[in-house]
């Protein structure tokens, strides 16, 4: 705390904003969850209504027996759990040797996992499907997972250089004089202070998976793809049913808006701490 | 710098030499300890190898997955290629890049990939600082509302551009509509947001801010966090004005961190496909063809992928260009690291 809060009359003001700006914020979200539970043709009625007239679950229940709908959640769910695993048991190790040992290596690294972030998506993901139907992974999850790790890869390696950053080395050297190897010491004594660290890069390793959409374009297309892509064909595949596209989108989306709830500190801490401590 | 310090009793320590300055008393010969055996082939690593053996599988991710794919990118730029799989692939030299340049979508494609950015960024900013101020003048009480105020940034950002077609689509979209209602509008058809060239690219940029815009109020929230108390009351002191303060304390301080949150978020936005297709798929004429959707298509549906390679590549380089440009006038890492 800093002098900038403000004291007296003026907070008032300040919660009336507040409120304000977080209604606004709000109401998107209110009113998708509001339009899923309006009966399918109240949910394109002209004029729109807020309120539900009369309350139902029958989007929800007719979008998800639509078919490839519980498939798709399925290969959303592998995909970002592959895709998380993958980019940690990437990103840790590498993330440790640049913090630990400062080699021109570890630099050049850094930059090219930055640079990387800057890259369009497309001009990598078209040689993909390529490249993916030479390995014989095309429509894979596994396939689609390794393509959804380029993206969470150059980020989980500067979160975790972020944490073990904060990590002192003497912590690794007395692990070493009790007897411990290098590796031991990064195993058993230092991954261990960090759990915290790999939670958040896992979290933001899953969003970037659950939420990607091109490569998911790209590289699927019965067998493996997942909900992003079905949720886009709601309306050109079933006419337009936006009833049906509400509900999907709030099961989609519920699940990690409360995950963030729950975890908001951890969330928080990774998000700023790459930007605030520069 | 950390040397191998689980020596033998005969002391290989020496070996290791490390390229630091020498680490002084390694400690106690090791205690008997486990996996004694197991270490002593790996004791001949060196540090430096040590540390490359640990980032080499990434880096080997890396480089097969993002690397060799955009250098086949690049290549394809030289050709000319049959879209058809397996068809004929004739070198082209830099034909590719002149009919790219002289071509009049990919100019306006450039043009509106950087209004839709600036749109973004700077909407972004204003009302990001905007809410960082207000959580930081109401103190700790805020803390429910910043997470709140979160939980954007966890949805699909094809979810938030389906969603904000549907709120302002014509005919049945609730954001007329209230206006309507509110009196602000005279008719619910008044404003056509996605429908209307001249504001669609504005209109498709709403979801994105939506979207975002907490990211910014968290980073800089964070920064606000970490200005030293005695900076603003020396201000205060002096008899600074509230916006004052602001643009002659606050965001000068804030400087480091307020450019690396409109780099991400710059380089973000330019970025951008999912969320402006699925609004507008790049209409209505063409008015939210962006970059990205331009190559998109003249990749699927025009069929011509070394032209969209040669698209790709120019943009590729002016992101990296812009970047780092962005990165040594405004970050200047080091110079006030925090």
């Amino acid at each position: 705390m800093n002098g900038l809060e403000t004291r007296g009359k003026t907070r008032i003001v300040l919660w009336a904003l507040l409120a304000a700006a977080l209604i606004l914020y709000g109401f998107p979200f209110v009113y998708l969850l509001l339009t899923s539970f309006k009966p399918p043709l109240e949910a394109i009625s002209v004029p729109p209504t807020v309120l539900p007239t009369q309350w139902t679950l029958e989007n929800y229940v007719s979008a998800l027996s639509r078919e490839g709908v519980p498939a798709a959640l399925v290969n959303s769910v592998i995909t970002a759990i592959i895709s998380t695993a993958l980019s940690l048991m990437l990103a840790v190790p590498a993330a440790y040797a640049i913090t630990r040992f400062r080699t021109p290596s570890g630099r050049v690294f850094i930059v090219a996992a930055l640079v990387t972030r800057m890259v369009p998506t497309i001009a990598v993901g078209v040689p993909l499907v390529e490249i993916m139907r030479n390995l014989g992974l095309t429509d894979t999850s596994f396939g689609l997972a390794i393509a959804h790790t380029t993206i969470s890869l150059p980020l989980s390696i500067w979160l975790m250089a972020s944490f073990f950053e904060a990590v002192p080395d003497e912590l690794d050297e007395a692990a070493k004089v009790d007897g411990c190897s290098r590796l031991q010491a990064l195993w058993r004594v230092v991954i261990p202070v960090v759990t915290g660290g790999v939670a958040v890069t896992a979290i933001f390793a899953f969003l970037a998976s659950w939420n990607e959409f091109l490569f998911a374009l790209l590289l699927t297309s019965i067998r493996a793809q997942t909900t992003p892509i079905v949720i886009a064909n709601f309306q050109s595949q079933f006419g337009l049913d936006w009833g049906g596209m509400t509900a999907l989108a709030a099961v989609y989306s519920i699940p990690v808006i409360l995950l963030t709830l729950l975890l908001q500190r951890h969330i928080v801490a990774g998000l700023t701490l790459g930007a605030v401590k520069g | 710098m950390a040397s191998i310090t689980q020596q033998s009793p005969l002391g290989a320590v020496e070996k290791t030499a490390p390229a630091g300055p020498a680490r002084p008393a390694e400690g106690p010969p090791a205690a008997p300890g486990r996996g004694r055996g197991r270490n002593r082939t790996r004791r001949h690593l060196s540090d430096k190898g040590f540390a490359l053996a640990l980032m080499a599988p990434a880096g080997l991710f890396l480089a097969a997955f993002v690397l060799w794919p955009l250098i086949r990118f690049i290549a394809d730029s030289f050709y000319e290629i049959s879209p058809i799989a397996g068809g004929p692939r004739t070198f082209v030299g830099f034909a590719n890049y002149a009919t790219a340049f002289a071509s009049e979508a990919f100019q306006n494609a450039s043009v509106r990939t950087v209004v839709y950015t600036l749109i973004v960024v700077t909407l972004e900013f204003t009302l990001g600082l905007a809410v960082a101020l207000l959580f930081t003048a109401l103190g700790r009480r805020s803390s429910v509302f910043r997470t709140i105020f979160m939980y954007p940034l966890m949805i699909a950002p094809i979810v938030a551009g389906l969603l904000w077609r549907f709120l302002l689509i014509d005919n049945f979209g609730i954001v007329n509509e209230l206006l309507y209602r509110w009196g602000i509008l005279s008719s619910p058809d008044q404003i056509h947001w996605l429908s209307d060239p001249d504001i669609a690219l504005f209109s498709v940029a709403l979801p994105d801010v939506w979207l975002t815009t907490s990211f910014i109020t968290l980073v800089l929230f964070a920064g606000l966090q970490n200005i030293p108390g005695d900076v603003i009351e020396a201000a205060r002191i002096d008899g600074a004005s509230y916006p004052r303060l602001l643009f002659s304390v606050i965001i000068p301080l804030l400087r480091p961190v307020i450019a690396v949150a409109l780099i991400v978020r710059g380089i973000d936005a330019a970025r951008a496909f999912d969320i402006i297709l699925i609004q507008t798929d790049g209409g209505p004429q063409g008015s939210t063809t962006t970059l990205s959707l331009l190559i998109y298509r003249t990749m699927t549906r025009f069929g011509e992928p070394g032209l969209a390679s040669a698209m790709g590549t120019v943009y590729l380089i002016a992101m990296l260009a812009v970047a780092i440009t962005a990165i040594a006038l405004i970050w200047r890492p080091g110079s006030q690291a925090r």
